[in-house]
């Protein structure tokens, strides 16, 4: 049964909302469990942060603000949405925790979902359902028209690196340290409508492709694509689909401030796209990102050269400083710029954690301490 | 038997003619390897049993050992089964060391419907098997409140190999786990306290009914403390989850095991106060994530078969079986109802599948039995039938029981027919 796509809903310029997978974890050994339909089973809680849903598996649980103009207000339903989901937890004796990968739970082990979307899901997928027991940070972008939208997931391509390694946080998989940043998305790369959007002009271009998608009988319907950056016609958005789950709420809303100001430049300056070169380099990019984070080397196929991730960052906040002041979320920028001068986030910080203890059970305890922490 | 075995030992004693070395003909076979055959049958059986019915493996090694035992069959001697005691002390400190392990008082911190539900299950437990032991039965209050004491609580063994057998998780599962211990706990403190009674009532020895009790707390959390403490600094020398670490473990509860013989203290009250310290005062996670080995299956069966033979089927009334379903369906009923009524943070489906997951009642209730009944033999022998057969019924249906709970619950790896499961009920 295919879906067509339907109307673009039109939204309010640069508004955001923030979507955050998160870990079930047991609190006597700190490894993944099943949790997640119990703890929504029981749940009083009247949806003013936003919505707290199922997820694939049954160690997974999902949160989503509300659509929001300001940053600070994603902060603060996020905050809201923490609190409720650990009260929660607590009733039931388990933990929430960031991070993009669990450190050792054993995929195998993972239990569907109820429901109809994730059964189909793991009949298609098979075990590739279950691996995909990741944890993502999702941010929508409102757009006022589908053909911006389109031109927008084009123009914030290039910065897919730059969100892989500000967000990254899942060194380790399966008990030991994959020497990447980013794990996370190797699990992603495995399905077949991952990567990049294609090189599309506007909304009628991309259109046509989902057309020639569904005729083929690749894809049913837009939740097929699990593009990096993907159009969400029906809330109006572009999603930024590549972060990890950050370790604390505070760089999950640094990252949502990246991605308005950042949006905000683009839309404004409207500089060339050059998307059929950066098509070639995209996925080698993606890779460096994954791997060493912001100590990747990055392929410029404009300027035909490599650059430093972290000094294009840099130059990348400094260019964003008059977006971020008219957003208000300038601050916001400077929890990311902290990171990138220390040269570690938290891949380093959970690698510290488990030289520090010797094992990646304490690791995980002090990570999901680090999720309840607040700002001070 | 004598006539068949003419030609050989015929044979046999013509060749000792020849042969210095040969012992004398074996007139009777050895108890350990007659016992060591009747673990391999009972290992047959509960292999058999789970892969045609999809029954708990336990109920296999029970039937084994009922069967086999001094009370049917009489292919191993009581004599023979006081030898395998040890083993069986030894499994059963362990699972008890694990249940220990698993009290968690901080979600009763946490969660006031838990609290909640945990303190009707302790008390509708003790007070409806008092009152049905001895309205409906007929006992003396001492001998009620013993039979109360014993048969109060869940069993932590049966629980938590059926746990792990079926590889369940989820909120019956952690509940049902919660429950037990704690009621273990409950039935254990209430357990020695009615030692006291039991002294108070049949003999004018005072001292005996006040310094037996203590005895029996002070030394069980002497030697828990110690032997926790010694394990804690010793592993704290050793990687987290390195088989050393496993090895201390394995070896400190052993050893409490054998203090707790040589003190006359309970085994099963020891070890459980030694997993809940180490538990407790674990502030470095020393010994948090360590695990039993997988050797412990090995004593469990030990531990089964042996309950199996213990069981005294061959002083079975019909009058005494009946009493003993009536004392069970009396249990469930205020298990059930206590955690209906009280445990609102759950689904009601979810809380009666609690309810019926916490019904295993088994090898510590057996253990407390017997230890209560050797202090007086002449009444507490006939006293101690009722639990001793409510125990008996529940071998064989409380480890089903409980698996059908967490089955119904959608908690487990394989549904009712073997089946993969896909997710829980909501």
């Amino acid at each position: 049964m295919s879906d067509s796509i339907g109307e673009f809903t039109h939204s309010e310029p640069l508004t955001l909302g923030v979507e955050l997978e998160l870990q079930l974890v047991s609190r006597r050994d700190f490894d993944l469990t099943r949790g997640a339909t119990d703890l929504l089973g029981t749940l009083a809680y009247d949806g003013r942060f936003g919505e707290i849903k199922l997820e694939i598996t049954e160690s997974m649980i999902e949160v989503s603000t509300l659509a929001r103009a300001r940053v600070s207000e994603i902060h603060d339903d996020l905050a809201g949405l923490r609190e409720t989901l650990v009260q929660q937890c607590d009733l039931n004796n388990i933990k929430v925790c960031g991070g993009g990968t669990h450190p050792f739970h054993r995929w195998a082990e993972r239990r569907i979902c109820p429901g109809e979307r994730f059964d189909e899901i793991y009949q298609r997928y098979g075990y590739l359902a279950k691996q995909f027991t990741v944890f993502g940070q999702h941010i929508h972008v409102g757009c006022t028209s589908a053909d911006e939208a389109i031109w927008l997931t084009q123009a914030l391509g290039k910065y897919v690196p730059a969100f892989i390694a500000l967000s990254a946080s899942s060194p380790f998989v399966d008990g030991v340290d994959t020497f990447f940043q980013s794990a996370r998305l190797n699990a992603v790369s495995a399905f077949p409508l991952s990567g990049q959007c294609p090189p599309l002009a506007d909304w009628k271009a991309f259109v046509e492709y989902f057309k020639l998608l569904q005729a083929c009988g690749i894809a049913r319907s837009i939740k097929d694509l699990y593009w990096d950056i993907r159009p969400k016609p029906e809330f109006g958005t572009v999603e930024i689909r590549v972060c990890d789950t950050p370790l604390g709420i505070e760089t999950a809303t640094a990252l949502a401030a990246l991605a308005q100001s950042l949006s905000r430049y683009l839309l404004r300056t409207r500089l060339p796209l050059h998307a059929e070169r950066r098509a070639h380099v995209a996925r080698y990019n993606k890779f460096q990102a994954c791997r060493y984070g912001l100590a990747a080397m990055i392929s410029d196929p404009v300027g035909l050269c490599q650059v430093s991730l972290r000094d294009s960052l840099l130059a990348l906040f400094e260019a964003l400083a008059e977006d971020a002041e008219a957003l208000g979320c300038f601050d916001w920028l400077q929890v990311l710029a902290a990171v990138v001068q220390a040269g570690s986030g938290d891949a380093e910080w959970l690698r510290g954690q488990a030289k520090t203890h010797g094992n990646l059970h304490d690791a995980v305890r002090d990570a999901s301490a680090r999720f309840m922490e607040k700002a001070a | 038997m004598g006539e068949l075995l003419g030609l050989p030992r015929q044979w046999w004693e013509a060749a000792q003619e020849r042969l210095f070395f040969l012992p004398p003909f074996p007139e009777q076979a050895d108890s350990l390897a007659l016992f060591s055959l009747l673990l391999v049958v009972g290992l047959l059986i509960g292999e058999w049993l789970n892969a045609r019915f999809h029954w708990p493996k336990l109920i296999g090694y029970v039937l084994a050992g009922t069967i086999f035992g001094p009370s049917l069959l009489g292919w191993i001697s009581i004599e023979a089964l006081a030898q395998a005691r040890p083993i069986a002390d030894a499994a059963l400190g362990l699972l008890l060391l694990e249940a220990g392990r698993r009290l968690d008082l901080r979600w009763l911190a946490s969660n006031p419907a838990v609290r909640r539900s945990t303190a009707a299950d302790i008390v509708l437990s003790f007070f409806v098997i008092y009152l049905f032991a001895s309205l409906a039965v007929g006992m003396e209050p001492a001998w009620a409140a013993a039979t109360a004491a014993v048969t109060m609580a869940s069993a932590p063994a049966v629980v938590l190999l059926t746990v792990e057998e079926s590889k369940a998780q989820g909120q019956v599962t952690e509940r049902v786990i919660l429950h037990t211990s704690i009621s273990s706990a409950a039935a254990f403190v209430l357990f020695a306290m009615v030692l006291g009674v039991v002294h108070a009532e049949y003999s004018d020895d005072w001292l005996n009914a006040v310094v037996h009790p203590l005895w029996v707390v002070v030394g069980a959390v002497l030697i828990a403390w110690g032997v926790s403490r010694f394990a804690l600094l010793v592993a704290r020398r050793l990687p987290k989850r390195s088989l050393a670490q496993v090895f201390i473990l394995v070896a400190s509860a052993l050893f409490a095991v054998g203090l707790a013989r040589m003190l006359a203290v309970p085994v099963f009250l020891t070890l459980f106060l030694m997993g809940a310290l180490l538990a407790f005062r674990d502030e470095h996670q020393t010994l948090r994530y360590t695990e039993l080995p997988e050797g412990h299956w090995l004593l469990a069966i030990i531990l089964f078969v042996v309950i199996g033979a213990s069981l005294p089927w061959h002083e079975f009334t019909w009058l005494t079986g009946l009493q003993a379903l009536g004392l069970l369906l009396a249990r469930a009923l205020a298990k059930i109802g206590a955690l209906f009524w009280s445990g609102n943070d759950l689904p009601s489906k979810k809380r009666l599948l609690v309810g019926v997951g916490i019904q295993p009642l088994s090898a510590t209730a057996v253990f407390m039995a017997y230890e209560l009944a050797s202090l007086y033999p002449e009444v507490g022998r006939s006293a101690l039938l009722l639990p001793l057969f409510a125990a008996a019924i529940m071998e064989i249906a409380g480890p089903a029981l409980c698996r059908l709970a967490l089955v119904k619950a959608g908690e487990t790896e394989h549904g009712e027919h073997g089946e993969k499961t896909k997710g829980g009920i909501g």
